[in-house]
């Protein structure tokens, strides 16, 4: 590996050097150089591997710092509040507490990596890391457990690579930043999702570590898809039951044991060797998809959080990898080391040796042997009391106050300088930065979009390849949600072609799932239906081209299947339309549960309708205590006998085996009864299964042009996207606009326009008020005339239109063409309809005029400021 | 009279009326020609219609076992009669007749539609046996007490009731009053009954209808209480030991124990007897107790006995059924071969190669049923055995319990004796204290008759107590017999069934290729 990276950096290195002019000198040299190193690489070994690791590193380095997070001129810090920018005593006092053990603990351990304590934050303040947690419970159902949490916070954010992969950041912005930015490194998205765990009840920790490489870099390529795994399927045991009593002896075994001992001898052998080999092509499949090995192994720094057992019925301690959100042992490989962690209320220092990764870690953190903390007393993390008895607990406490400052006694962590997370609702449906995120895993692919992002309601697509490398394309399942035809899942298997679409309940033909090679009629398929939507109880129908197969459940006649085999369809010369020729029907096969009802002997079990050759075969239940069961076979052959008469029936036209001989039964009244019945049965049958061919007609046409429309539901409480409630709110909000404008209106003071005239503030004299009370009056009569007039004069140009345009009628009646005569009819009909409005409106204010005049009288009479009035004719 | 034309001959229901009745009502154009041909009895006859013929008396209708529907409106019926042979019919209309009273209907258990519609009806009675009856159509009769209704209070199906044109429909309360009675009824002389005036009937009569309700609840009560002891007492019976949990033998030894009676006046008697009777009782009650845990056994090894035969028959039946199936499957293959070939010899080869097969199903079909029959036997043999154990541990055990009653018996037949003599000897000497019943001092002539006196009583105890122990056990023992009897006998049947089925399907297969053979021949 390490010659083959060189041999890349010296490419590199020559490409830089030559010019590009001598472009095609170049290339020449670059074939040659491989060789040239090839030949040197034996004597240099060492020499090279040295050099490469510091260049390795170095370009690393260069590397990352190219690669800037986001940086702090692009965080407006403006708006940030005063607790963001400064300090407080406490915070302050912290902080010298922090440099204090710091430095105890670089004196006592002088070979460890210097402690991730208080980093800076946006505002190039230092800030402790427990207080950098913002324990918040969000106002989502669905954040509140820790996977959904996780999900989340590895959707919300994208992933930036640590500025420096061996060193901790120097800076820890706030959770609030890093949602308002959605990106963030490691320590960014641990500390966010430690402090949404911490909210909803956890007990969670922030872990500064090691981590491996996949690990560091979210590198899923390397993993299952957690969707393409398939749960695992528990085989039951069978359970033994104990022979009862009176169980009968098995009959004797009269075989060989030495043979059957043989037998199973030989098939262990064979199975063993397939095993082998099974396990040979496994394995050389594992070496193909091994992991180039990293040189940085356990020293990539890493971020993830612990989550300890105990709180919110969390049966054991993991990890969450806050990158992809996936839960992981404490066992697991991924994670090489602990150095420190921390909560809301404490900081721990890993004292525990981590040569074998995390796998051999207590996470016992009242344990200050293994884990030292930083401040005693606030958070006395959990003794295990099944590993130490009460003494051993009682002498650690004395270490624990003789190895501790007095200050440190009585200090509380203080609280967060963090505002409050908040993630609004749209931000959170949204969840993916711009609603999409795409996954890389061993061979496939995820794709995730927002709800409502995509038009077609598409929500995540996941792509599985046949190889590592992601080309030839193996299945696509594409999830949909808030369809309006209630598409859940579409299944598209590209070796096989086939696809399969999977419904919610809901659809307006029950469909449930519909898997097809082609929407063309006829062709392979099967359609699945929730069968208590259906009034047949349809729950199955299967299409070959020949064949068509129904399997029913919970009906009132009891059928369970139906079969039906089509012919080659007869070509018609005549040009009718296509439809109607449907395939002739050679056999329709139907099957009927048992019905309680009836004696097992009268109930049909089976039936066939042999359409062709004029022939039906019936095979009835068994009786609980038979083996047998009766048959029925009916020849419909019309024949005339030798006088000419029409034969009806005659007893070999129905052939019977009755497991107990009936007496009616051998009666050709009754066989002719039942001839008939079936006959009618057998013309229903044969319409049930041209009906079926209908249906399935229709589901394909409807299936089309749901597929083109692909409309999306809109949930009505769905305030923002649903445009019917917001018409109506709107609608909702201009009537009241109109109400209040209606209610000004009402207030009007109809004196005011003549008081006016008046010298204002003066008392009205008796003569005054009758003339105001006259002028007003006056005025609003000649309005009421005025308004009539209005009505009249709109009445009139209206007739007048319309009688002209009758006029035109009568005179063109002859050439006008038929839209025209519709355009004229409409007209006159509109016309008609303005004229009788207008009407009727001119009779209603001719009605109502001399009432409002009357009320504005009485008005008037009551107006106090018209009060002189009063007392005249009081 | 309902007829203008009364002055008609009656007529008699003979068999031409109904034959040509039949005939004309059965089945028409083709199947009539057939109908014809073969002739139809009158028990296949599910509908018939008798109306318009001047009919006094219903007769001859017993052959119509199976029908469904009989209409004999418009007649001149007085009697409802020769009915009782119906028990299918569902419809019956009686309506325009001159019947007089309801009766003859009690085997109808079946009958939901009863129409009887213009008749002379007073009462409405003796519909007891009618349990399914929906509609009940009895308009235009006499009847005139409202009392009536209360009557159609127990049949809980009755849905239609049509009383109009009755003496009590012209009361100002009819509809109302039968609504509130009736609560369940929907439509009421042709018309729905509406909710409005459902809740208003209900208003009106609640008080009495309460109280009915309340009679009636009791009535119920009481029946089920009645109902309950007998099945305890049944349960009880079944194991052997009924009236065992009392003191209820002890009393019977008493009862007609009339020496003993008047010897219990003695002093210190009383108190003897007392004792006596608690012990008594408690060996009763372990009798009792004892029983019913051995009958819960018993029942639970007849249980498991059952299951696991049924469970054995289930298995082979499987069996049997799997390999009928798949002979079938090869076997229509085979024939439609046949049917397809044309060379003679093939044909021939392929005949018995199919005739081959079939004996071959019939040997698998005995064999697995033979084994099955062995395997039965063995099962049997040893649940007999067990059960005659069980029942041989009951009886022994009951039987040292039923000592242990005849030791206490004698022993307190010695101290009652002892007390006897002892008080004969107080009257000897004259010094008695007590005053004692004459007819007990009748007794106290000499020793002989008092030692006489108790020793009948011991005898009649100990004759009691013997019966019980006897009546016990000679009825556990033919319980035993009889069961171990039926089981045999059940298992033989179904053996015999088994093979007659197996035969009957053999001999259809074979003749089913023959007539193919002797169709091949003949083409």
């Amino acid at each position: 590996m390490e010659v083959l990276r060189e041999k890349v950096e010296e490419e590199e290195e020559a490409e830089r050097e030559e010019a590009a002019e001598r472009a095609e000198w170049a290339r020449m040299e670059k074939m040659m150089r491989p060789v040239e190193v090839r030949k040197e690489e034996t004597t240099l070994k060492q020499e090279t591997l040295r050099d490469l690791e510091k260049k390795l590193s170095e370009i690393q380095i260069t590397v990352s710092a190219e690669l800037p997070a986001f940086t702090k001129d692009t965080i407006d810090i403006s708006k940030l509040p005063v607790s963001y920018k400064t300090n407080t005593p406490k915070e302050e006092h912290l902080l010298q507490v922090a440099d204090n053990f710091s430095r105890q603990y670089s004196h006592l351990c002088p070979d460890r990596v210097p402690l991730f304590l208080h980093p800076l934050n946006e505002c190039e303040v230092p800030k402790f890391v427990s207080t950098t947690l913002r324990p918040t419970l969000m106002p989502y159902p669905e954040l509140y457990n820790w996977d959904s949490c996780a999900q989340f916070v590895s959707d919300f954010l994208t992933m930036v690579p640590l500025p420096d992969p061996l060193k901790p950041p120097s800076h820890l912005y706030s959770s609030t930043t890093v949602l308002k930015y959605q990106k963030g490194n490691c320590f960014d998205f641990s500390t966010l999702l430690c402090s949404m765990l911490i909210g909803s009840g956890y007990d969670a920790y922030c872990v500064n570590g090691y981590g491996s490489l996949d690990l560091c870099h979210m590198d899923l390529t390397r993993e299952v898809c957690p969707l393409t795994v398939k749960p695992k399927e528990t085989i039951k045991k069978e359970e033994k039951v104990l022979p009862k009593k009176y169980t009968i002896k098995p009959p004797r075994d009269l075989c060989s044991r030495f043979e059957q001992e043989q037998e199973v001898k030989k098939q262990q052998e064979i199975r063993a060797q397939e095993k082998k080999r099974l396990r040979e092509e496994e394995e050389r499949l594992m070496e193909a998809e091994k992991a180039k090995p990293d040189a940085l192994h356990g020293l990539r720094v890493h971020s993830w959080v612990l989550v300890l057992s105990g709180k919110r019925e969390v049966p054991e301690n993991f990890f969450i990898d806050p990158f992809t959100g996936h839960s992981y042992s404490t066992q697991d490989e991924h994670f090489l080391g602990i150095e420190s962690l921390w909560n809301h209320k404490n900081y721990w220092i890993n004292m525990q040796d981590c040569w074998n990764c995390c796998k051999d870690l207590i996470f016992d953190l009242g344990d200050p042997v293994r884990w030292e903390y930083m401040l005693l007393g606030t958070d006395k993390s959990q003794l295990s009391l099944t590993e130490e008895d009460d003494s051993g607990i009682n002498d650690e406490d004395d270490v624990e106050n003789l190895g501790k400052e007095d200050e440190d006694k009585s200090f509380d962590m203080p609280h967060s300088w963090v505002e409050q997370i908040e993630i609004s609702p749209e931000a959170f449906e949204t969840r993916c930065p711009n609603g999409k995120k795409v996954i890389q895993y061993k061979r496939a692919k995820l794709e995730k979009w927002a709800p409502y992002l995509n038009s077609n309601g598409l929500v995540s697509r996941l792509t599985t390849y046949e190889d590592l490398e992601c080309t030839n394309i193996l299945e696509i399942k594409e999830w949909y949600q808030n369809r309006e035809d209630m598409l859940e899942l579409k299944h598209i298997n590209k070796t096989t072609d086939l696809k399969t679409d999977y419904f919610k309940p809901g659809h307006p033909q029950a469909l449930r799932v519909h898997s097809y090679k082609s929407m063309q009629p006829e062709m392979d398929r099967v359609i699945e239906f929730y069968e208590t939507a259906r009034v047949d109880g349809l729950i199955k129908r299967e299409e070959t081209p020949r064949t068509m197969t129904e399997y029913y459940q919970g009906r009132p006649d009891f059928l369970s299947y139906r079969h039906a085999s089509f012919g080659p369809r007869v070509k018609k010369l005549t040009l009718s339309s296509a439809e109607s020729n449907p395939r002739p029907i050679v056999k329709i096969t139907e099957r009927f549960f048992r019905n309680p009802a009836k004696p097992a002997e009268e109930d049909v079990a089976e039936r066939v309708f042999l359409v062709a050759e004029e022939h039906i075969q019936l095979r009835y239940h068994c009786r609980e205590d038979h083996i047998t069961a009766s048959k029925r076979e009916f020849l419909r052959r019309t024949e005339v006998d030798s006088k000419g008469n029409k034969i009806i029936m005659t007893p070999d036209m129905c052939i019977s085996f009755e497991v107990e001989p009936m007496e009616h039964t051998k009666k050709l009244l009754y066989q002719y009864e039942a001839m008939m019945n079936l006959k009618r049965e057998e013309k229903l049958s044969r319409h049930q299964v041209w009906e079926s061919e209908l249906e399935v007609l229709e589901i394909l046409k409807l299936r089309e042009e749901e597929e083109a429309a692909h409309t999306l539901t809109i949930s009505i409480y769905d305030t923002k996207r649903n445009e019917k409630s917001k018409e109506y709110r709107e609608a909702m909000e201009r009537v009241m606009h109109e109400e209040h404008l209606r209610q000004v209106e009402t207030q009007l003071d109809y004196l005011a326009p003549f008081l006016a005239q008046l010298p204002p503030g003066e008392k009205l004299t008796r003569w005054q008020a009758v003339h105001l009370k006259d002028e007003c009056l006056s005025d609003f009569k000649q309005r009421l005339i005025n308004k009539a007039n209005l009505i009249q004069a709109r009445f009139e140009k209206e007739t007048q239109e319309l009688q002209k345009k009758q006029q035109w009628y009568q005179e063109n009646q002859v050439t006008l063409t038929p839209e025209d005569e519709d355009l004229y009819l409409s007209y006159c009909s509109q016309a008609m309809f303005r004229i009788r409005i207008l009407e009727q409106r001119l009779n209603r204010h001719k009605e109502l005029a001399p009432l409002k005049y009357l009320a504005l009288e009485e008005k008037l009479y009551k107006d106090p400021r018209l009060g002189e009035l009063q007392k005249i004719f009081a | 009279m309902n007829r203008p034309c009364n002055s008609m001959e009656p007529r008699v229901m003979d068999d031409d009326m109904l034959k040509l009745a039949v005939g004309d009502q059965g089945p028409q154009e083709e199947a009539g020609q057939l109908a014809k041909q073969e002739g139809i009895l009158f028990k296949d006859v599910l509908s018939l219609q008798l109306d318009f013929r001047n009919i006094l008396r219903i007769d001859n209708l017993w052959q119509f076992e199976n029908l469904r529907k009989l209409q004999l409106d418009n007649n001149i019926i007085e009697k409802i009669e020769g009915l009782e042979n119906l028990a299918h019919l569902v419809w019956l209309d009686l309506s325009f007749n001159n019947i007089e009273t309801i009766e003859g209907l009690d085997t109808l258990v079946n009958l939901e539609d009863l129409s009887l519609f213009n008749n002379r009806i007073s009462k409405i009675d003796s519909l007891d046996a009618l349990v399914k009856l929906q509609v009940l159509s009895l308009g235009n009769n006499r009847i005139d007490n409202m009392m009536n209704i209360i009557y159609l209070r127990r049949f809980k199906c009755l849905r239609t009731l049509s009383l109009s044109r009755n003496p009590i429909s012209e009361a100002e309360d009819y509809k109302m009053f039968i609504c509130a009675y009736l609560p369940d009824l929907v439509y009421l002389d042709y018309r729905r009954i509406d909710d409005h005036t459902k809740e208003l009937a209900e208003a009106k009569h609640q008080y009495s209808i309460d109280e009915l309700k309340h009679r009636e609840n009791l009535m119920q009560a009481q029946l089920e209480d009645e109902q309950a002891r007998r099945e305890e007492l049944e349960k009880h019976k079944t194991a052997f030991v009924e009236h065992l949990n009392g003191s209820f033998l002890f009393d019977s030894m008493y009862a007609e124990d009339s020496e003993g009676n008047k010897l219990s006046y003695l002093p210190g008697v009383g108190e003897l007897l007392e004792t006596y009777k608690d012990k008594f009782v408690i060996i009763c009650v372990n009798i009792f107790e004892y029983g019913l845990k051995q009958q819960e056994k018993r029942k639970t090894e007849l249980d498991t006995f059952s299951e696991c035969v049924h469970e054995a028959i289930q298995e082979n039946q499987e069996q049997g059924k799997r390999k009928i199936a798949k002979f079938e499957e090869k076997h229509l293959s085979s024939l439609s071969a046949i049917r397809e070939e044309s060379e003679l010899p093939n044909i021939e080869k392929m005949i018995l190669e199919c005739s081959a097969d079939i004996s071959e199903l019939f040997d698998a079909l005995m064999t697995l049923e033979m084994q099955l029959v062995e395997q039965l036997e063995e099962t049997i043999n040893m649940f007999e055995r067990n059960i005659v154990d069980m029942v041989g541990v009951f009886i022994e055990n009951v039987q040292s319990l039923m000592a242990q009653c005849r030791d206490l018996e004698s022993h307190h037949h010695e101290k009652l004796l002892e007390i006897s003599i002892s008080t004969l000897e107080k009257i000897v000497e004259g010094d008695l204290d007590e005053d004692l019943p004459n007819d007990l001092r009748a007794l106290f002539v000499d020793k002989d008759t008092i030692v006489n006196a108790v020793g009948a009583s011991h005898d009649i105890h100990l004759l009691k107590i013997d019966n019980r122990e006897d009546e016990l056990v000679t009825r556990i023992n033919s319980w035993c017999t009889r069961l171990v009897d039926k089981i045999h006998k059940d298992e033989i049947m179904r053996n015999r069934k088994r093979v007659k089925e197996i035969n009957q399907y053999i001999d259809h297969m074979q003749s089913e290729l023959d007539n193919l053979e002797c169709g091949d021949i003949l083409d």
